[in-house]
């Protein structure tokens, strides 16, 4: 989902260009081939012959933002069911088969995107866009495979939310914090919702958004651009063309001033604070620097071993146990930035707080030390390398800037921004953004319970034989 | 900062079985000893300009003592904070400045120091990783620090059914041994944990011999030397008891507990004493885990439970390869109320399989995913790495990968069927709930 994220996207390549200092493995350094066929697809590849892997991945966007209210989960709800069967495939068929070539495969919805993904051996690469094909353009959905399916759902919202209380409260906090935009609904859906949604309901969503020209086929891996172009060209690229509807874009208000929410939740043994306020997300050419800047004050605060926000409240101030910071640049809109802290027995939100906005004002007022600045581009930099290790992750970063409107061929250009943020930069986007007042501050709070220890020992006594 | 990664590891650990030869060449493991009898395992792969490096040694949980439990996962989140020669900020800073990724965790065998690097600060690296493995600082201050945000993190990690579910796991599975509880110690086993323990694991086990550094990536072993010798020529002697050298644990009687959390769902854990990392029949065993429960939308129990039933998001089933036998799990979560319903399929699907009922395709569908899938496994340095470690710290032959496919092509039917008839007796495995009451 959102806000978790703060791995930046990446290429070798741009960092390379870019270090004078480093030489040589350019000539192994992966570069971007892409086509746009009649349809309206875009494809993405990234040839990696060092294994004999590939991963493919189909993006389309469509996500958590295009449900209409009261209608929330249903993009998620969708991505379940296209592993339900379609013309020429049973329900999990495509899975079996995949499994079957060695292969995993699996899907993931966001709010600003879907996308599905295969890790195949590469010499399978043409038979699964062909099955891609056959799924994007003709699900069944069928109505009984759907009322098992949304009880699996169910269970799975159970499981990351309703059970988690960190999870629980964050949810909640999103709504809270913001006022329009669709990130402050769950892309797993509110229950309420997932109860009413029918089968209908998921056809009519498939029907209007499952169209070839809000897709993007990714592919990265041991695969010839050439090759997969001609493949790519008479499976998906033959999907009829269809008008993509326009994605629902709100301009989130400026907020009017502090909220505050308090969850309290049987199931939450110690207390957290999650600080969060609407940041812009990177819109090239328009933020260029205040998105780079926040993306680096975050790191500062929160990356590495020296984070700032682990260094003062946790280790020094005694105020947490763990505490960190989140951005995500590459959304669509205006998104959650938040920071949190886990709390041990003895420590307060209140306390929590106070510290954790003296550190922003701190920074804000003296900005990071030279040395600060440069680790944190130094780090950044590194961890988009490190990146480039996992197949997946690069397939990932491509499919997600492409999704979000930013573009793949940008992710030099991002890397630049990055290496360009100066101290003043970070304390400029600090004063801006990162201010008491624009901040929704979400307290989860323990209920009290009888003591469950006690309880615990004496069902044990009491637990017979299996 | 420290890691609580029972679930994590059992992943890493499932997955590093799973390598075999692929068709393209894999390129070879080369193997080094230092003089002080390090053994060094390298795979070279130039693709991205980065190196990374696991130093493995048997000063794993098991090494806990007695109601201790956490001390090595402590020792681990220690030597990471802090050198004898920089206290924990300038450790930080240095690290950082160098974009070097450094952190360390226990294991129930093993302790491990891991770093990421680019290539061009190979020599701090090398530097960083002697430094936190021979120069612990031992210093108090922090070790207060670090034990009481260890508490809290414990404390707080009560609020995972998984985590409930462990705990009594592994104390029903094991009540007199060192796997019997998790590398990261409770709340009650935490608090007793001493400097004195982290320094008595450290001084026995943490040794020169019968440790291994896995290296993946951007270097070559002649380079690699020319750092390490250097580096690492202080570190000396052998551990007081070697990986391989732990009791087995006496099987238990089953038991059916039930724990109390005011959770929508129960959690559900079936248990049993698994296979060894040096069973004999370690590749029919995993064969049978992977038609069972370990093989994702293709295992007979997501089938069963999720896609015919709507029962569970997921429900899997793993075994832990550790020196004796490690625990043998499945789980699953469902709506509390559907809990007797969801374990009866659970159960049917075992006495089945118990009875023989496994078919020549399920166990063609399985071998072919597993084979198939080998390049996937040994894709990344990050893997590469950790496959290696358990390679060279198990002892198991530098041809392991070579063979491996052929190995789990080589299973047959009624080699999987006598697995079955050794672990899938259904009456013979404890069943742990965690979930609100009335179930």
């Amino acid at each position: 989902m959102n806000i978790h994220r703060f791995l930046v996207a990446s290429l070798a390549l741009a960092w390379l260009a870019a270090q004078s200092a480093v030489a040589e493995p350019a000539a192994s350094v992966p570069r971007l081939q892409t086509a746009t066929f009649a349809n309206g697809l875009k494809l993405v590849v990234e040839e990696d012959h060092a294994a004999p892997v590939a991963v493919i991945e189909v993006w389309h966007q469509v996500g958590g933002r295009d449900e209409i209210r009261g209608k929330t989960g249903l993009a998620h709800v969708l991505e379940h069911m296209s592993f339900k069967g379609s013309t020429h495939m049973k329900p999990g068929e495509y899975s079996k088969r995949i499994a079957a070539m060695g292969g995993v495969d699996n899907a993931f919805t966001a709010t600003d995107y879907t996308a599905y993904f295969e890790i195949i051996p590469s010499e399978h690469v043409d038979e699964v866009l062909g099955m891609e094909a056959e799924r994007f353009a003709r699900l069944t959905l069928d109505a009984k495979e759907y009322a098992k399916e949304i009880r699996v759902i169910m269970e799975e919202r159970r499981m990351r939310t309703d059970d988690d209380p960190n999870s629980r409260m964050f949810e909640e906090l999103s709504a809270v914090a913001l006022r329009l935009s669709p990130y402050r609904n769950p892309v797993i859906g509110w229950m309420q919702d997932l109860r009413r949604l029918t089968i209908e309901d998921v056809r009519a969503f498939y029907r209007r958004y499952y169209v070839p020209g809000n897709a993007v086929v990714v592919i990265v891996g041991d695969v010839d651009f050439a090759h997969v172009k001609r493949v790519v060209g008479r499976t998906l690229g033959r999907i009829r063309k269809r008008p993509a509807p326009p994605r629902f874009r709100p301009v989130e208000p400026e907020p009017l001033g502090s909220k505050r929410m308090v969850a309290r939740l049987p199931g939450a043994r110690l207390p957290m604070t999650v600080i969060a306020m609407p940041v812009p997300a990177w819109r090239p050419g328009r933020n260029d620097r205040e998105a780079a800047a926040l993306t680096v004050a975050t790191e500062i605060l929160s990356g590495g071993r020296s984070a700032v926000l682990t260094r003062r409240l946790v280790d020094e101030g005694r105020k947490a146990f763990s505490a960190g910071a989140g951005y995500d640049p590459f959304s669509m809109d205006t998104d959650l930035w938040n920071a949190y802290g886990m709390l041990g027995p003895k420590q307060t939100p209140e306390a929590f707080e106070r510290a954790f906005w003296r550190v922003i004002r701190d920074m804000a007022a003296k900005g990071p030390t030279p040395a600060q600045l440069a680790a944190a581009k130094r780090r950044i930099v590194a961890d988009e390398v490190f990146a480039q290790d996992s197949l997946y992750l690069r397939a990932r970063e491509i499919g997600e800037m492409e999704s979000v409107g930013i573009g793949a061929n940008r992710r030099g250009r991002w890397l630049a921004l990055l290496r360009a943020v100066s101290a003043d930069d970070v304390r400029r986007a600090l004063k801006r953004w990162i201010r008491p007042e624009r901040a929704t501050t979400g307290v989860l709070l323990p209920k009290k319970t009888p003591t469950p220890h006690r309880q615990r020992r004496h069902h044990e006594r009491a637990g017979g034989r299996a | 900062m420290t890691m609580r990664r029972w679930l994590s590891t059992l992943v890493v650990l499932g997955l590093a079985l799973l390598a075999a030869p692929m068709a393209r060449a894999i390129p070879p493991i080369q193997e080094a000893r230092l003089d002080n009898g390090l053994r060094v395992l390298l795979m070279e792969a130039h693709n991205v300009p980065m190196v990374v490096m696991r130093l493995t040694t048997p000063a794993g949980s098991r090494f806990d003592p007695e109601g201790h439990g956490g001390a090595a996962a402590m020792l681990a989140t220690m030597l990471a904070d802090h050198t004898a020669r920089r206290d924990y900020r300038a450790w930080a800073d240095w690290l950082d400045a160098r974009a070097l990724r450094l952190g360390a965790d226990a294991d129930r065998d093993s302790l491990s120091i891991g770093v990421t690097t680019l290539t061009e600060t190979l020599n701090d690296a090398v530097a960083a990783l002697a430094e936190a493995a021979l120069a612990p600082g031992w210093d108090k201050k922090r070790f207060a620090i670090l034990k009481s945000d260890a508490l809290a993190a414990a404390r707080k990690s009560l609020e995972t059914p998984d985590v409930r579910a462990a705990e009594v796991t592994l104390r029903l599975l094991y009540p007199h041994h060192g796997y019997g509880h998790r590398p990261d110690g409770s709340v009650n086993s935490l608090a007793r944990v001493t400097l004195d323990d982290l320094k008595g694991i450290y001084r026995r086990q943490f040794r020169s011999q019968g440790a291994v550094l896995a290296v993946s990536g951007d270097v070559t072993m002649k380079a690699l030397l020319r750092l390490l010798r250097p580096a690492l020529k202080g570190w000396r002697g052998r551990p007081a008891q070697s990986p391989r050298d732990v009791a087995a644990p006496a099987p238990t009687e089953p038991r059916r507990v039930h724990v109390p959390m005011p959770t929508r769902q129960t959690t559900a854990q079936l248990a049993r004493l698994g296979p060894s990392r040096y069973s004999r029949d370690f590749f029919a065993d995993m064969l049978l885990n992977h038609i069972l429960g370990g093989g994702g939308f293709s295992s007979r129990l997501m089938d069963e439970v999720r896609e015919q039933r709507g029962l569970v998001y997921g429900v899997y089933s793993y075994f832990v390869p550790l020196a004796a036998p490690g625990p043998f799990v499945i789980s699953l979560k469902t709506r509390a109320d559907q809990t007797n319903e969801a374990l009866k399929v659970v159960r049917r699907v075992m006495r089945e399989m118990h009875a023989g009922k496994i078919t020549a395709r399920q166990l063609a569908a399985a071998r072919a995913n597993l084979a198939g899938g080998f390049a996937h496994r040994l894709d990344s340095n990050a893997k590469r790495v950790s496959l290696m470690s358990m390679i060279g710290f198990y002892g198991l032959p530098l041809d392991y990968l070579q063979r491996w496919r052929a190995r789990i092509r080589g299973v047959t039917l009624a080699e999987v069927r006598a697995a079955a008839k050794r672990f899938l007796d259904p009456d013979a495995w404890s069943v742990v709930t965690v979930g609100p009451q009335g179930r």
